[in-house]
């Protein structure tokens, strides 16, 4: 028996032997779902494994689409360049989308949540994508890559109907994160921000089975079109809890022009025991990979680019915090650092979760690939602990 | 689904966590052994003979049949959002006509989401608002998906009619007659609640991340729409259309069984015995087809059912629900494609209770895995 409360995350050589069984807790903690060859988390070293590759060794060298073809397809770029050719044109080709979906998209309140309008949009996509009849299962014949370049196309015309302006696609040959930067900054993009894009976006790409994640697994394992299953996805990433949190720490930090009075902000809700958004996570014993990469990165680009103040509030108050919750197993989580990243490039609070969106994209995509070789649908039991056979008396009429 | 009184145990379960114990309710009851269903304790039997939509989707949500005064304010409050946002509608003239009605429909109820008053608010009042939003709304934004079908425009509600009556007006623009209106609406009442299966689980995935009820639903639709759930009652009638007689039915069943094919409609996780809420349906659809001078269908549903049930029976294969609403919602006129929309409209309102029920306890559900490299 695996000890999987403690350990949600197990690595083993052989296949299980289903049916398994595990400590399991409240909110299906330490419930073995599925195995999987995409990603591990070493929870009691926090480390973090994309196909068996650190995420320490792929930050920074990589670009999205790298880490998307590796984690959908198992293989590497380099040692599959024809693949990953035929990869790229798929994902970059879909950023033409049919125009009444974009009619669709403009004609939505700008003033709605942007993770609205993009499920929204997607799901006016599947309406164009999939001819009636067509199954998960014969999933060739959807091209599931594509959903990759809709998506981040979707985000960028979001992006620029909030602030009212024109949506350019600059071309099959532009990367997303070129692409997306074009958009936002309205000039060309130099290297570093396309590396810390491309960063932020592989930091998001997959974590194991979180809400949006699994969401997208139970819509999938039904044989639904896979554009529920992102609608679905969706649906889970913008709660509060989740992709909400990132925009929610912004806007906090942001509010702080100086260390001292955040300082202030952050003891004040300490000594109230209230959540600070961005705080926890129950995966990691320790301290989350991906918040030590980006700290260290972020610490750099801000420093060539002169715009440390909101780095600083935000470690002002995480060290606050920490020197408090780190002894009792509450660290910063990603969404905190992420949120600085996204806001450093110019992207608006609100519209963070959809960057985590089409970073997940890939993760979500790999998932579903991968559960539906042996899929299974999703069905546990509960427990009835009200009354049976009440006597039904119809009221008078 | 109440968490705070779960204690940390040992379990086993199986893929697909069947089997697994995800935590208590007081909702709804399923006994596969001897084929029951109760909703807050009321026996389904009782309720579809005796009741009516609206107040089962309340009995459903609140855990209590309501009292006159509550049931007129519930059924106010239905109709009160029978209208919904005009944007959400006139995104059908960019939908392709041909795309499936279910797809159309949860692109309106997207759209929808963005108009959705206080769609931001997550405060539990604010979500207890929610329901007969979702209800009202999905009601006219599905019929008119329906109506798109044809080529026709959506139509107003008809505020004399009651819930599931207004629907059948609003998706086939005329008034169901008696026994039409009777077998709709206790397909509505039978099917409006099912414990954790997939759909509702998603809904509680995202109703954990602390997400808005609207939401939630529209995750539930998705899981909806796939073949091995919502979508099993089109294929099932698909079936039992392709056959033209008892005759054939016979010979094809025998045939199919040989080759171990998967009769769709047949078989349930957790029936291991007549379903239930097929029992209660089945009068109706036999009723319904042989009004329309449909007998065939009807004989070739019992022959494949008699054979399926007499062979597989012993492995617990019996008809389940899916197989018989088909052959209730094709005599009313409705388009084959369109079968999986009353059921979601229905059962949507199990996910909203199972997701009120959540909240209070919140706690985000994020399941393992386990890694194995790959070879």
């Amino acid at each position: 028996m695996y000890n999987t409360l403690s350990q949600p995350y197990s690595w083993r050589e052989n296949s299980l032997e289903w049916p398994l069984t595990s400590e399991t807790g409240p909110g299906l903690s330490g419930v073995i779902a599925c195995e999987t060859g995409i990603s591990w988390i070493d929870v009691a070293k926090g480390e973090l494994y994309y196909r068996g590759i650190n995420i320490r060794d792929l930050a920074g060298h990589c670009s999205f689409e790298e880490i998307a073809f590796l984690l959908i397809t198992g293989n590497k770029p380099a040692e599959n360049r024809a693949e990953y050719k035929t990869f790229l044109e798929q994902v970059y080709g879909a950023r033409i989308l049919p125009e009444p979906v974009v009619e669709i998209v403009k004609g939505l309140p700008p003033d709605a949540h942007p993770t609205r309008l993009l499920r929204a949009g997607v799901s006016a996509l599947g309406c164009y994508a999939m001819t009636p009849g067509e199954e998960y299962r014969d999933q060739h014949m959807w091209n599931d890559f594509a959903v990759i370049g809709q998506v981040a196309q979707l985000v960028t015309i979001i992006i620029n109907l909030k602030r009212d302006a024109f949506t350019f696609d600059y071309g099959a040959e532009v990367s997303l994160s070129y692409n997306l930067l074009l958009n936002i900054l309205w000039r060309t993009p130099d290297e570093d921000e396309v590396r810390l894009l491309n960063l932020g976006w592989m930091l998001y790409a997959d974590h194991g089975l979180d809400a949006p994640t699994f969401t997208g697994m139970i819509v999938g394992s039904t044989l639904a079109d896979p554009y529920y299953n992102i609608v679905a996805g969706l649906s889970a990433l913008r709660g509060p809890k989740l992709g909400g949190t990132g925009e929610q720490v912004l806007k906090q930090l942001l509010a702080f022009r100086d260390e001292n009075v955040a300082c202030a902000w952050a003891r004040g809700m300490l000594s109230m025991k209230w959540k600070i958004p961005g705080f926890g996570h129950r995966m990691y014993a320790t301290e989350d990979p991906r918040v030590q990469i980006l700290k260290r990165e972020l610490r750099k680009y801000a420093a060539s680019i002169g715009e440390e103040e909101v780095l600083d509030v935000a470690e002002a108050v995480e060290k606050v915090v920490s020197e408090q919750l780190a002894p009792k197993g509450i660290f910063v989580n990603i969404n905190y650092y992420a949120a600085i990243l996204f806001h450093l490039l110019g992207v608006e609070p609100e519209l963070v979760p959809c960057m985590y969106a089409i970073g997940r994209m890939a993760g979500v995509i790999a998932r579903l690939r991968e559960y539906a070789t042996h899929n299974r649908l999703f069905r546990p039991d509960e427990e009835y602990m009200g009354p049976l056979d009440l006597p039904y008396i119809p009221r008078e009429e | 689904m109440i968490g705070e009184h779960f204690e940390v145990n040992s379990q086993s379960y199986g893929r697909g966590l069947e089997g697994l114990n995800a935590g208590k309710t007081s909702i709804g009851k399923i006994d596969g052994k001897t084929g029951r269903l109760w909703y807050r304790g009321y026996s389904i039997e009782d309720l579809a003979e005796k009741s009516n939509f609206e107040e089962v989707s309340y009995l459903i949500l609140h855990g209590k049949l309501p009292t006159d005064r509550q049931c007129c304010t519930w059924e106010q409050e239905l109709h009160g959002w029978r209208t919904p946002p005009r944007e959400a509608l006139s995104v059908l003239q960019w939908l392709p006509s041909d795309a499936h009605p279910l797809a159309k429909y949860r692109t309106m109820l997207s759209v929808a989401a963005c108009h959705m008053p206080e769609g931001e608010n997550t405060r539990v009042d604010a979500q207890w608002r929610r329901p007969s939003r979702v209800l009202s709304w999905s009601t006219a934004l599905a019929a008119a998906a329906i109506r798109h079908m044809n080529g026709r425009p959506p139509l107003s509600p008809n505020h004399d009619l009651g819930f599931s009556d207004n629907f059948l007006y609003q998706a086939l623009g005329r008034k169901p007659d008696k026994l039409e209106s009777k077998a709709f609406e206790t397909s509505l009442i039978v099917q409006a609640e099912h414990g954790l299966h997939a759909a509702a689980l998603s809904a509680l995935v995202v109703i954990s991340t602390g997400a808005d009820l609207g939401s939630a639903v529209l995750a539930g639709m998705g899981a909806l729409s796939g073949k091995l759930h919502g979508g099993a009652n089109q294929t099932a009638f698909e079936m039992f259309q392709s056959l033209t007689d008892a005759d054939e039915a016979k010979e094809w069943t025998e045939q199919k069984l040989g080759e171990k094919y998967r009769f769709p409609g047949f078989g349930h996780r957790i029936y291991k015995t007549d379903d239930p809420r097929a029992k209660i349906l089945e009068p109706y659809a036999e009723q319904l087809l042989k009004k329309s001078g449909k007998e065939n269908l009807w004989a070739v549903y019992e022959t494949v059912k008699h054979e399926v049930e007499t062979r597989l029976g012993k492995r617990g294969i019996y008809a389940n629900v899916d197989a018989v609403t088909g052959l209730i919602y094709h005599p009313l006129g409705l388009p084959t494609e369109s079968f999986p929309i009353p059921f979601a409209l229905a059962i949507q309102t199990g996910w909203m209770a199972h997701c009120l029920e959540y909240i209070p306890d919140g706690k985000m559900i994020e399941p393992g895995a386990v890694y194995i490299p790959k070879e």
